[in-house]
């Protein structure tokens, strides 16, 4: 389980202090086990950050971040060793080969022997890598390069999963792999967050959305519901209806 | 639940191999390494070889004498000398004395006058502004002046003068250098190139690791693992000093190979890289490598760039090459001078190559004051490393 509450951020400009950036301004939410949450947000709107904060990079002014309980500024180490994370901005380590990729974060999270072994074998499996595996990563293709890095992510099998926008890039057939290993996770009781710019996708896939906007909730509820909040018949228009007033209908 | 410890070892484990992975596989890095390591002996070969051809030979000057048969003893003398005649130049140097051009007009009243002891005007010809010619026609007016002497010494002496008159002051030069100075020179070289070597062959993988790392988007995917940043800098620093300490190796194995092929004893050195000389200076340059390492390090993750990382870190290099010199032009070596790295090392070098004894605690309190700044270095950068500075940096 993840919880936000109330986190609060700015970016001070030393320099010149009108430049000073309110990047979030009292964001709490809670993403549940077994439940695929979708976070949705205008550009700029603070995802990356609370993201960031979540996992321990940022440490945030006011209010704090939990994962199963474990306070992110606390005990960042025990909580980032429940946390699989598909970050942002990726890379890959061009002269390793995807399994050595894969292997590396696997004893990042302690496993090692057998255990590690089977762990590897079975994510490559999921994610069909079986050719890909041995060859090194350079020149590897974005879909690809995704593949590998939701590899390093999943292959620790952890209890909370964060995708920074997970499906870009991706072709039809990676796509549906990837909604069936997040579907499978969240039926084994693992909690999911989510963040994209594809509605239909979070619409299909998420059972709650969060709305952020000016680095605060803007909206939360079932795709269902966001859509009845805004009085529109599909999330897009609810989407943009809902960051596009000041107040927001609801918090 | 497994031990703390276990997790540790694991972590570390895959994180060095990991950055050895890299830094194997980085054929650029590699080859700097390894450059630096095989330009050395080389170097040092060439060097040498030139030194002991200035010092101890007299080559040859070919010189084209004309009306050299009006003067058989006078050319003889020459050829005593090494001045030979330019008819005899081998085929490969022919065209080198040819430009040189080197001419001594001998004339042809040259036994008349001899005899009848009227002075002889010899002229030599060549461009003196040449600084090749220079040496030659030295030798050349030496020998002359030797030759002119020597025959007016004879004549005065059938006159019944003694000689020692022409010489009322005599002027005695004892040279104290000791026969290996020039030797010094080499060797002294050899130490500065070692700390260079220490310095240089773990760069291009110290930045790869870290100012690349975070130009490759890799270092945030890093950060956000359940690993302390304390283990990711030490395993980077195992990493870049590693390869440091191989080039450092290289360098001392095939020096120590190549001098046996140039023949020092002819200016009276013997050059003693003998296996405990070897680890001594191994012993002496770990903990620079170590160093050398967590200084790049330490700047390499503080730029934004990894062009800006290969140029600051670039300028890091100056210091091996600048610390060694300013302290040999030094007259009084403050104490406190022992104790730094770099300078406390360079000084023990300097005084093992000129063969005096080891001072052990010399040895011993410069290695520790390295190895504790460099352990310093290594926790402030840990350190840096969870500050969001350098988080936000990473986009």
């Amino acid at each position: 389980m993840i919880e936000v509450n109330n986190l609060h951020k700015s970016f001070i400009d030393k320099k010149n202090k009108k430049n000073t950036v309110k990047a979030l301004d009292g964001l709490s939410f809670t993403a549940n086990d077994g439940e695929i949450t979708g976070i949705l947000g205008p550009n700029g709107a603070g995802k990356t950050t609370c993201l960031r904060t979540l996992y321990g990079l940022l440490c945030a002014d006011e209010g704090f971040a939990t994962i199963d309980g474990i306070s992110v500024t606390e005990k960042p180490l025990a909580a980032r060793a429940k946390l699989g994370i598909f970050p942002d901005k990726f890379g890959l380590y061009e002269r390793l080969t995807a399994y050595e990729q894969i292997d590396y974060f696997a004893s990042l999270h302690g496993m090692s022997g057998q255990v590690k072994k089977q762990a590897i074998e079975q994510v490559i499996q999921d994610l069909d890598l079986g050719e890909l595996a041995h060859r090194k990563t350079v020149g590897f293709s974005q879909g690809q390069r995704m593949k590998i890095t939701l590899a390093q992510a999943l292959v620790h099998q952890p209890q909370n999963f964060v995708l920074d926008e997970p499906t870009r890039g991706l072709d039809v057939m990676s796509t549906r792999i990837l909604r069936n290993h997040l579907a499978k996770f969240k039926a084994k009781g693992h909690c999911i967050l989510f963040s994209s710019h594809v509605m239909q996708e979070v619409a299909a896939l998420c059972d709650r959305v969060i709305i952020v906007a000016n680095g605060k909730l803007a909206a939360q509820g079932t795709p269902q519901e966001l859509c009845e909040l805004a009085g529109e018949s599909n999330l897009e228009e609810a989407f943009v209806k809902l960051i596009g007033s000041d107040e927001g209908v609801a918090a | 639940m497994m031990s703390n410890l276990t997790r540790d070892l694991i972590q570390l484990k895959a994180l060095v191999l990991k950055e050895y992975r890299e830094a194997f596989r980085d054929k650029r890095a590699l080859m700097v390494a390894l450059m630096m390591a095989i330009l050395a002996p080389i170097g040092i070969m060439m060097i040498s070889k030139i030194m002991i051809e200035k010092l101890v030979d007299e080559p040859p000057v070919y010189v084209k004498f004309s009306g050299a048969e009006y003067a058989p003893q006078l050319i003889k003398h020459f050829a005593d000398n090494n001045l030979l005649a330019f008819v005899d130049v081998p085929a490969d140097e022919k065209s080198t004395w040819q430009q040189r051009s080197i001419t001594l007009n001998i004339p042809a009243n040259y036994a008349a006058d001899m005899a009848a002891g009227k002075p002889i005007q010899l002229h030599l010809q060549a461009d003196f502004t040449d600084k090749a010619v220079q040496p030659p026609v030295r030798r050349i007016n030496n020998a002359l002046r030797a030759f002119s002497l020597s025959i007016g010494y004879k004549r005065l002496l059938l006159r019944g003068v003694d000689i020692r008159l022409l010489n009322p002051l005599e002027l005695v030069e004892q040279d104290t250098a000791k026969p290996d100075a020039t030797f010094m020179l080499i060797s002294m070289m050899l130490g500065l190139y070692l700390m260079l070597a220490a310095f240089m062959s773990g760069l291009s993988v110290a930045i790869d690791s870290s100012a690349g790392e975070r130009e490759r988007n890799v270092l945030e995917m890093l950060l956000c693992q359940p690993v302390s940043t304390l283990k990711i800098v030490l395993a980077k620093l195992i990493s870049a000093s590693t390869i440091s300490v191989i080039g450092v190796l290289l360098i001392l194995l095939l020096t120590s190979v190549s001098v046996g092929f140039v023949d020092l004893t002819k200016i009276g050195a013997t050059f003693s890289l003998d296996l405990s000389t070897a680890a001594i200076l191994l012993l002496l340059l770990l903990p620079i490598c170590f160093f050398a390492s967590a200084c790049q390090l330490f700047v390499a993750f503080q730029t934004k760039s990894f062009k800006e990382a290969q140029s600051t870190v670039g300028m890091l290099i100056g210091i091996p090459a600048f610390i060694p010199f300013v302290i040999s032009m030094m007259d009084d070596r403050p104490q406190w001078l022992n104790w730094l790295p770099i300078a406390g090392q360079s000084m023990i070098i300097e005084k093992i190559f000129k063969g005096v004894e080891l001072d052990w605690l010399a040895v011993f309190t410069t290695s520790s004051v390295t190895i504790v700044i460099t352990v310093a270095l290594i926790l402030a950068l840990a350190k840096k490393l969870k500050s969001e500075k350098v988080v936000m940096a990473l986009s």
